[in-house]
């Protein structure tokens, strides 16, 4: 076992005018620490590319994670694919990266544009073998895994991208590594720099992708542990065990509500401070304890984060938002969806008074849903969720 | 120093405490009380019902956007008859 995870993220555009895409992404989590990605390509685009490369990334992942041999997932995939009418072939390229206890990874790559490897910040060129299976020509690496290795797995509508629009040639590896290699080290997501990558395919083919483009990337990283506390508990009497349960946890400690900040400054005998800083229209300015990271007001701003995180696994376009911004939402945002990877929640159920007006869009039951909707997201995002209620 | 503190709970961001405190960092700026008025804010203050909860020297009062520039005049300016 190690203390390391995978943060594991992936986006496409479809071919102009396509409603599907034929590329496919599948993550299958096998048993504690171990899991199979697998991007597939599927011939054409369309529908039955769509089909083809569905096909084959969930044939190989599910026998992958069983546990069966690569050879026997490539017959079986040369024996199940439908055949191609206008070609009469049934072809799916596919790069597979199996992650085996979060210490060593085995990089399986058939036809695909070669998978990246940027470790220490700089493009990593591992070696590779070749094997013939099946008749088709396949590459496989075996890698011992460090903090922080990111591998970029692309279909060919990443390097093909511009072709005859902005370049001659497409973009090409080495430019892709080029633009990868500084944002890799930054802190960004998975899922965020495979946004900004096929955000910038989607550029070069001038908004009209002339092929499906998929990028998926997995970042190997340290476990951090991380503690959110939402409302005051339902019994005031609870309040001092649920601080002290609350604040001697490791990792870093964020505060939502009003109320419960009072609570946490008076146990910790600090002065709460609030600020009339806007930086938001929506939402409400932060506070400050000495000693607790984060303070803000609690249900509009969770609601704020949940926004994020909703669009965060579909197609990610307000990264640029919670990325940047200063506010409480887009500052908890950061440090759940980039810095976390095992959040505890301490959720107080009292029932505030106040809220139960039937005018305010706030009530206890938006409140609780909150909870459950945004740990939900974060568990789809590949994070360890811990919720405690009081 | 006149204290003015103004909620920045849930309950009153949503009946527009944000407007009140712009209202009101506005109105001290234009009458030069900078020196004098020191606005702050606070959470809950456990009257949500009333919301905008305000507190000028700890005197809980009720007000809205709309009834910002009253308020100011009644309770703010109304202390400081020789202006600035």
């Amino acid at each position: 076992m190690s203390n390391f995870c995978a943060d594991i993220g992936y986006l496409s555009v479809n071919h102009y005018g396509e409603e599907l895409c034929g590329d496919h992404v599948d993550v299958v989590p096998g048993d504690e620490s171990s899991t199979v990605v697998v991007l597939a390509d599927g011939l054409g685009s369309g529908v039955k590319a769509s089909i083809l490369s569905t096909l084959t990334s969930k044939i190989i992942s599910t026998m992958l994670a069983a546990g069966l041999s690569l050879e026997d997932c490539v017959s079986t995939i040369a024996a199940t694919l439908p055949v191609d009418a206008q070609r009469g072939v049934a072809y799916s390229t596919f790069t597979i990266l199996h992650i085996r206890n979060n210490v060593t990874a085995d990089l399986i790559q058939y036809d695909n544009p070669l998978a990246i490897l940027i470790r220490d910040g700089v493009n990593c060129d591992y070696p590779r073998t070749e094997a013939r299976v099946e008749g088709k020509k396949i590459y496989r690496s075996s890698l011992r895994l460090q903090e922080n290795d990111t591998f970029i797995l692309m279909s060919d509508g990443c390097p093909h991208a511009g072709i005859g629009v902005a370049y001659n040639f497409g973009w090409r590896r080495e430019e892709i590594i080029d633009f990868m290699e500084p944002l890799a080290t930054v802190g960004y997501t998975a899922k965020t720099l495979a946004t900004l990558l096929v955000n910038e395919c989607f550029q070069l083919y001038g908004g009209q992708p002339g092929d499906d483009a998929t990028a998926c990337v997995v970042k190997i990283r340290k476990r951090t542990p991380m503690n959110m506390l939402f409302g005051p508990p339902a019994n005031r009497d609870d309040g001092p065990r649920m601080m002290s349960l609350f604040f001697s946890k490791e990792g870093k400690h964020i505060i939502c509500g009003g109320t419960t900040a009072s609570i946490a400054a008076k146990y910790l005998g600090k002065r709460l401070d609030t600020t009339l800083n806007y930086v938001s229209r929506d939402v409400p300015p932060i506070s400050k304890i000495e000693g607790v990271d984060l303070v803000t007001e609690g249900v509009i701003t969770v609601n704020k984060v949940l926004e994020y995180a909703k669009d965060y696994l579909a197609d990610n376009t307000s990264y640029e938002k919670w990325n940047f911004q200063a506010d409480a939402a887009s500052q908890i945002a950061r440090l759940l969806f980039e810095e976390a990877t095992d959040i505890n929640f301490y959720v107080g159920r009292a029932i505030n008074p106040a809220h139960q007006d039937p005018k305010l869009p706030i009530n206890f039951s938006i409140k609780m849903n909150l909870v459950k909707e945004l740990s939900a997201c974060l568990e789809q995002m590949g994070k360890r969720i811990k919720v405690s209620y009081f | 120093m006149l204290n003015v503190t103004i909620c920045i709970g849930s309950s009153c961001h949503l009946k527009g405490s944000r407007d009140v405190v712009e209202k009101m960092q506005k109105f001290i700026a234009d009458y030069g009380l900078k020196d004098r008025v020191e606005l702050s804010g606070a959470f809950c203050m456990g009257h949500c019902q009333e919301g905008v909860c305000v507190t000028v020297d700890g005197a809980l009062h009720s007000v809205a956007p709309e009834t910002t520039e009253d308020f100011f005049r009644r309770e703010v300016l109304s202390r400081f008859p020789n202006g600035r």
